[in-house]
């Protein structure tokens, strides 16, 4: 949460830095442009991230590039994990039926590919069901 | 055990004396199980409570230890949650003019965490006690062991409660 925070306030700072550098390029200045004014306003202690670091973050944050894979249990019910995927993934009957049966046969089923934000929605609320469900990366 | 739509989002269920006794039961097992420190637990309960984020093996990434944080902290969230939704229940049990049989009337949030929780209690069990498909398959009368045996019963009758609730439904596809 509190990394999330500072993103944002770096978010807001990068665009004026960007018009700055936009102007500076194209519009020879009279004046040397000194990011340190910047700088000097942030509050003591606090770590200004990196601007690649933050646009990579919020890259990976909303691409829709993560899997949520369910594994299978020798508990949950096969007509439980059919409403559970029904309730929670919006599946109709059918592709409930079809997943949960790929759970129970294979020993996992990829139900959703996601961004990462609402990937961790539904591996919380899978999990709050007592379904065993994990989220993936998929490689670049 | 009963379970009828009284209206829209509406649920009525209805207990036994000995399935409200069960039921009970069942509820402050769950209870002190919402209330222990989880850092306390075996391994797989502990994993069960706090979840696991990511399967892959190895040193995670700072992003995906954020996220198992995050998941951390909202399963702390939800057994308070449900702690109260448990005590609440239970005054209502105190307070009920009938009890035999005795019913309780839910929304259909609130009798999905019901049927949620009741699947908590089967899952802790089965952690608890390392208990297999092949145990789940098994006679009972064949499992030497009484407190595996109870505990394979207890998560089988907390099964047929979970079955009644979300009524006939069949699973197709295969």
């Amino acid at each position: 949460m509190s990394q999330v925070a500072s993103m944002r306030g770096a978010k807001r700072l990068t665009p004026i830095r960007r018009v700055i550098n936009a102007e500076a390029g194209s519009v020879p200045l009279p004046f040397a442009l000194d990011p340190l004014p910047f700088r000097a306003a942030e509050p003591p202690g606090t770590q200004t991230l990196p601007q690649i670091d933050v646009e990579e973050k919020l890259k990976t944050a909303f691409t829709r590039g993560w899997s949520v894979i369910v594994w299978n249990d020798p508990v949950n019910l096969m007509d439980y994990v059919v409403y559970v995927f029904k309730t929670v993934l919006k599946m109709n009957e059918k592709d409930a039926s079809k997943h949960m049966w790929e759970v129970h046969q294979k020993g996992k089923s990829m139900v959703a590919r996601e961004t990462r934000e609402k990937s961790e929605l539904l591996v919380h609320r899978l999990r709050s069901f007592g379904l065993n469900a994990t989220m993936e990366q998929e490689p670049a | 055990m009963t379970s009828e739509q009284i209206e829209p989002g509406h649920w009525r269920l209805g207990f036994t004396e000995p399935e409200t006794e069960f039921v009970l039961s069942t509820l402050a097992r769950l209870a002190r199980q919402y209330q222990d420190d989880p850092g306390k637990m075996p391994p797989a309960l502990r994993a069960y409570w706090q979840g696991i984020i990511s399967s892959k093996p190895g040193e995670p990434s700072a992003e995906v230890r954020e996220l198992q944080d995050d998941l951390a902290e909202a399963r702390t969230e939800l057994r308070s949650e449900r702690l109260a939704l448990i005590e609440n229940w239970m005054r209502e049990f105190e307070l009920a003019e009938e009890r035999e049989p005795w019913h309780v009337e839910l929304t259909t949030t609130e009798r999905d965490e019901f049927i949620a929780m009741l699947n908590d209690r089967r899952m802790a069990l089965a952690l608890e006690l390392s208990i297999t498909e092949e145990d789940m398959e098994a006679d009972l009368a064949q499992i030497p062991n009484d407190g595996r045996r109870a505990a394979i019963l207890e998560i089988d009758v907390l099964g047929h409660f979970i079955l009644v609730m979300l009524g006939p439904q069949i699973y197709r596809g295969q």
